[in-house]
């Protein structure tokens, strides 16, 4: 399934390590985000949010801040639409303030706008609520029990979600199977952590709404909140400046966007309104801890025969996007590993602890875990090589997941063979020194969602291309949001192929409601594939008026007309040329503004059983990970020295950002791995809601990342592209887990692999091996 | 002398020479030097991460030296001299180590990178030919959520090199 | 976040320094870096009334060796100028480490040594290694000035021998030519963590002999211990494999850790019966001179 090499080789401006458009702003401080934006007139808005995780509220006093001077509103409830919002369709279960009761700490209850922020501050200290602190449900195992408290009265036993997906027959399968087994495994609530926080800024002006935010989509923040305060979607209008960081934590809005928006309504002044780093840890929606059992059979070759696959989700105070979390949690675990017959039964339970949404990999990680260290046990049971046992059972091209994924470009076992080839696999496993140990895991992730989160016919991407009037550059309006994996340059890299001008020719305005087209925004690993196909279309519509008009001033025929680097030339006549820019301005004078127009929808994909759509993706990537670690058996301190990364991406627009965004995604699988998690007091209070005591790795933590790919060509792909933000998550827990079971023989099924938790388990092995020698 | 040094003690006039230029501002003297940079001044290159001296997107150089400015008050920096992102460049050129940060892909949401180039600036200005791990340790106290720090090892490694060239 | 407000007071000498601590009393806080002090207000755990800043007394910055006294080291200088020290270097470079162990750089130039003792927080990491190679504090107050063995500088979390009026000025480390110190912190990240347990010995050799034997242990008691009873079984005896882990394993029953999000009680012994045996072993080396 790959295009001739010769084609490739034609190809100007894709494929090529351009730059990053706007490298050079952000290395000058000149990118401004939305917190460094200075407007006249402008207010600052602040969230008064709960010290409880559960309570009812009984009055809210806010005389004596209104009184505080320099305080110019202060709202709650009362004073904002009861509309509820949301992500996550027909559950739609918070609002702007809480109403009666509060659902965590950090549940927002009143806010002020003042001149200032330590006014702001002062006012909030103002605020006299009454709470009647209630008991906190904080056990996701218990919270189903009758005998709980209820979160929210339309969900029973504080049930979010419950899904029961059976494909072929697995009690068949493992009661076939030569070994069977079942484990347990549980991952944490790991965060996002952007370095940018979440921040807006609103305006208010004759009826519309203005709103500047750190977003990963503009039209879903659109679209909510155009419906929350009864506008038309059209005087909503959402953009965004520069982005620092989203990672699945800016896709829904977080109210920020909602808070100041009711005071600069309520103000007639701009409001700014800013998360601290507090707020930006309670807010959450990342990472839900996930608890896994996995039985699975296979036969006596390794030969993986079906899965049964068990969760129960923790997914705290509200849903956010987490009914699609728990889906992905299941459907993402037959991607990579042909078997037939799957079954999956997951509850997603609510807690009154921050709410867990969409993070880097959705909810595939922390199942992806489960299954390799799993697979890494079947392989020991059955004496076989922890590769091997994947090269027997790795995805081929062109086949369908029990779950009906239709998996095209698939180069899995190539990037297994060549994973185990660039790390030294052969001559390290089992072989390395005491305390040394090398392990894999692997993954493979969506190239974009099949279908958008609400119910709507709109297309997933729409591009514009106008070329100037003098034809000498180009403006592409897209959608797209650039969060800082680089779309803007990518989109404009494919935007100047498809018109056969130059990367420095593209201009850029995006991800605007009001000036650019329709895209759902930066999620699912989707803008490459997506916008990048109506981006292409664009170009193609943009290059096909130019060289009609090229072949009628250069009297040839149409078919014989290329265009490369600006030149329009007859194809064996090169001698027979006209600069782009000539041409163009010919079109404006002769025909009119120069605009090509693109527009990208999937096909239909997947089955028909309830949650099918939730994993369909016109694309598919898969990764092998091989890490090397060094323990310190007696601290129970594990240094990971080494990762090799093998990717199946498709073709590569530009290979810096591409590896930066495999190198990115294993940080955070290595950081939720190691070191990540948020901890609660008995109460549910944060206990390390800060970047001191929630620990993402530093420069002097990381290992030595070897980036590497395969050869691939994705047809449902424009130039052959799919997935790379997402996918080298996957992989990274499990391999570092089974590379520390290679080094001293541990097994650790729970995240992270603290010290502490090494050390325990080898003093537990101690102590077993003591007994076993006593008994004799 | 005490009860003299009380009526004027919530305010006072600060002095900075910031990328060269003298600023004179009269701030609250509860105001952080981050504060004043962004509010007061404009130069929001100087990021705000976590306001707690985890982050070091707020990392300025104090008479040449890498410092938190979100842990800094205003009044405690007066009279002394301020680099910001902002004052790198000089006369249109980037200094090599923002030069090596774009050419690296080493930016990729770009919050962290004022202070993870200041941090590197500094590195270099005080130990020109740095090891891989100096330089981790120099940029230890920046954090990154985008590049696993990968890009940004190079493109500082590659700043020394062309440094010395 | 916004720091509360509060009365800013600069005074020019350490004397005036202390009036005003004098006068003020609990409602005054003394302001060296700020690395610590900022945070709290920060956080509002602290809202002093007025802030004494100390950065106008010079003095108190440098490190200095004085023949026959040792290392003075100013309260007021920051950890990097502790890393980076040629003297401290040359003769305790076990204090350079340490110091280099804390924070990360930029703090390190924003954090003073004296800001660190004086905060009292258990986990700091100067204080063990300091204790170990027997360092004095030069306090001064409004009545003249004392030294106090570090050792019995500390009296709780927060807590210190210094008086309202009291201002720490320098850290004194007698020299001992035959010493050899070792520091080990164990954080759960390379940088910017605190201490789940540290550890510093200091051996004193006289040939194969440990003359003299101290072991100071951090994060693991409200404030840093001396672990003497591990001590003594190595003082004044022939360094042995058998005494170290025997001095390890007593170490840890002496500490009194509590649990907490960075690690448990249980762990904590473990680690500072790890730790001890590690810095004894290299305080011995260092110490054959």
């Amino acid at each position: 399934m790959s295009e001739p090499a010769a084609k490739k080789e034609q190809y100007s401006v894709i494929g090529k390590s351009v730059p990053k458009v706007d490298a050079y702003d952000k290395a000058t401080g000149r990118a401004r985000y939305t917190g460094d934006l200075k407007v006249p007139n402008a207010l600052v808005g602040k969230i008064l949010r709960s010290p409880h995780a559960h309570a009812r509220i009984i009055s809210i006093d806010t005389s004596k801040a209104e009184q505080l001077p320099g305080v110019k509103a202060v709202i709650t409830a009362k004073d904002v639409p009861s509309v509820m919002y949301g992500i996550s369709p027909a559950r739609y279960d918070e609002n702007i303030f809480a109403v009666e009761k509060v659902l965590y700490v950090g549940d927002k209850v009143a806010a002020v706008a003042a001149v200032d922020e330590e006014t702001a501050v002062k006012a909030l200290n103002l605020i006299d609520v009454e709470y009647e602190v209630l008991p906190p449900v904080l056990d996701p195992f218990r919270a189903m029990d009758p005998d709980q408290p209820q979160l929210h009265e339309q969900y029973p036993r504080n049930i979010s979600v419950e899904i029961h997906q059976n494909f072929g027959d697995v009690d068949k399968a493992l009661a076939d199977a030569y070994h069977v087994r079942t484990d347990t495994f549980s991952g944490t609530r790991a965060a996002h952590v952007p370095m940018e926080p979440h921040a807006a800024l609103s305006k208010w002006e004759g009826g519309k709404l203005t709103i500047t935010c750190s977003t990963q989509s503009p039209h879903y923040f659109q679209y909510h909140i155009a419906r929350v305060f009864g506008l038309k979607m059209g005087d909503v209008r959402v953009l965004k400046s520069y982005v620092g960081g989203g990672f699945g934590g800016k896709l829904e809005p977080s109210g920020a966007e909602y808070v100041s928006a009711a005071l600069a309504m309520k103000t007639g002044r701009p409001v700014k309104l800013v998360f601290d780093r507090w707020e930006v840890f309670v807010h959450h929606r990342g990472r839900h801890p996930q608890h896994i059992t996995l039985t699975t059979g296979v036969t006596k070759e390794g030969k993986l025969l079906g899965c049964h696959a068990r969760f129960i989700i923790d997914g705290g105070a509200y849903t956010s996007l987490g009914i699609a979390s728990a889906y992905y949690a299941g459907a993402m675990l037959p991607l990579i590993y042909m078997f037939d017959h799957y079954r999956f039964d997951g509850f997603r339970v609510h807690t009154n602890l921050p709410s867990c949404g969409a993070q880097r990999g959705h909810g595939a990680p922390q199942p992806r875990f489960a299954f390799e260290s799993q697979l890494d046990m079947i392989a020991k049971d059955l004496g076989m090589d922890s590769i091997d046992i994947r090269l027997v059972n790795a995805r081929k091209p062109d086949t369908m997941t029990p779950n009906e994924f239709k998996v095209n470009s698939c180069a899995f076992t190539e990037a297994i063979q060549k994973a185990r080839r660039i790390s030294g696999w052969d001559e390290k496993k089992g072989k390395l020194a005491s305390g040394k140990g090398i392990g894999i895991g692997c993954g493979g992730f969506i190239s974009g969602n099949g279908y958008p989160i609400y119910r709507t016919r709109l297309p997933h991407a729409g591009a514009v291309i106008k070329v100037s009037e003098q034809g000498d550059i180009a403006t592409l309006y897209t959608g797209a949001v650039d969060i800082g994996q680089g779309s803007d340059t990518v989109l404009a890299q494919m935007a100047a192929e498809a018109m056969g001008i130059d990367f420095e020719d593209i201009k850029l305005v995006t991800a605007d409601t009001e000036t650019t087209p329709h895209d759902f925004g930066a999620y699912a690993s989707r803008q490459t594939l997506m916008s990048g196909w109506a981006v292409k279309e664009a170009g193609e519509e943009v290059r096909r008026q130019v060289l009609e008009l090229a072949a009628e001033m250069l009297e040839a025929n149409v078919e014989d007309m290329n265009v490369d680097r600006r030149v329009i030339y007859v194809k064996g006549s090169p001698e027979k040329s006209i600069p782009f820019e000539r041409v163009a301005n010919e079109f404006f004078i002769t025909r009119g503004p120069l605009v090509g127009r693109g527009k990208y929808a999937p096909p239909k994909l997947g089955g028909s059983f309830k949650g099918a759509p939730v994993g369909t993706s016109p694309a598919y990537s898969f990764a092998a990970q091989i890490s090397q670690v060094e323990t310190d058996e007696e601290t129970g301190q594990v240094m990971v020295t080494d990762v090799w990364d093998v990717h199946d991406c498709g073709q590569v627009i530009n290979p810096t950002l591409l590896h930066a965004q495999v190198e990115g995604a294993l940080f955070m699988g290595m950081g939720e791995a190691m070191y990540e998690a948020m901890v609660f007091d008995a109460n549910g209070k944060p206990l390390n809601a800060n970047l001191g005591d929630y620990r993402i790795p530093t420069a002097l933590d990381v290992p030595q990342v070897v980036s590497d790919l395969v050869d691939s060509y994705e047809p449902a792909g424009p130039w052959g592209v799919k997935e790379v933000g997402e996918g080298a998550t996957l992989p990274t827990m499990g391999s570092y887990a089974n590379a520390i079971y290679d080094a001293i023989g541990i097994r650790i099924y729970d995240m992270p692999l603290t010290p502490e938790k090494v050390w325990r388990a080898i003093e537990q092995r101690k102590r077993q091996e003591r007994e076993a020698a006593e008994k004799k | 002398m005490v009860t003299e040094a009380k009526p004027k003690t919530k305010r006072q006039i600060v002095t900075l020479t910031i990328n060269g230029d003298e600023h004179v501002s009269l701030v609250k003297v509860n105001t952080t030097l981050l504060d004043l940079l962004r509010e007061e001044f404009d130069y929001t290159g100087t990021k705000k991460g976590c306001e707690l001296g985890d982050c070091g997107a707020c990392t300025v150089l104090l008479d040449g030296e890498p410092v938190n400015s979100c842990l800094i008050l205003a009044v405690e920096a007066d009279g002394r001299s301020v680099t910001t992102i902002e004052g790198l460049e000089k006369n249109g050129k980037l200094d090599v180590v923002q030069e090596a940060f774009v050419n690296h892909g080493a930016i990729q949401c770009g919050y962290c990178s004022p202070g993870m180039i200041l941090s590197s600036r500094a590195l270099l200005n005080r130990n020109p030919s740095p090891t891989e791990r100096e330089v981790r340790d120099a940029i230890a106290g920046n954090l990154c959520r985008c590049t696993g720090y990968v890009k940004i090892v190079e493109a500082v490694l590659a700043a020394s090199a062309e440094s010395k060239a | 976040m916004i720091v509360p407000e509060f009365d800013y007071l600069t005074p020019q000498t350490l004397n005036e320094a202390c009036a005003l601590l004098g006068e003020y009393g609990s409602r005054a806080k003394v302001l060296a870096g700020g690395s610590d002090l900022v945070v709290k207000m920060k956080n509002g755990l602290l809202k002093p009334d007025y802030i004494v800043s100390l950065k106008n007394l010079q003095d108190l910055k440098g490190i200095r060796y004085e023949a026959g006294t040792g290392v003075i080291i100013g309260a007021r200088t920051t950890h990097n100028r502790v890393v980076e020290n040629e003297i401290l270097r040359e003769r305790f470079p076990s204090v350079s480490a340490a110091a280099g162990t804390m924070a990360a750089y930029q703090v390190r130039n924003i954090g003073t040594i004296g800001g660190n003792l004086v905060n009292a927080v258990p986990s700091a990491d100067m204080p063990p290694i300091l204790i170990a190679l027997s360092a004095k504090a030069r306090i001064v107050g409004l009545s003249g000035e004392r030294l106090v063995d570090l050792e019995e500088f500390f009296l709780g979390p927060g807590k210190t021998v210094l008086n309202q009026d009291e201002i720490l000025a320098e850290i004194i480390i007698p020299d001992q030519a035959t010493t050899g110190s070792s520091y080990i912190k164990f954080g759960l990240r390379r940088a910017g963590s605190l201490a789940v347990a540290g550890v510093a010995s200091s051996v004193m050799m006289d040939g194969e002999m440990a003359e003299d034997v101290r072991i100071v242990l951090g994060a693991v008691a409200p404030t840093p211990l001396r672990a003497r009873e591990a001590e003594a079984v190595l003082r004044g005896k022939k360094v042995s494999q058998e005494l170290i882990e025997q001095a390890g394993k007593i170490a840890a029953a002496e500490s009194k850790p509590i649990t907490d999000i960075r690690g448990s009680a249980e762990y904590r012994r473990h680690l500072v019966d790890v730790l001890t045996r590690r810095t004894l072993k290299t305080a011995i080396e260092k110490g054959h001179v």
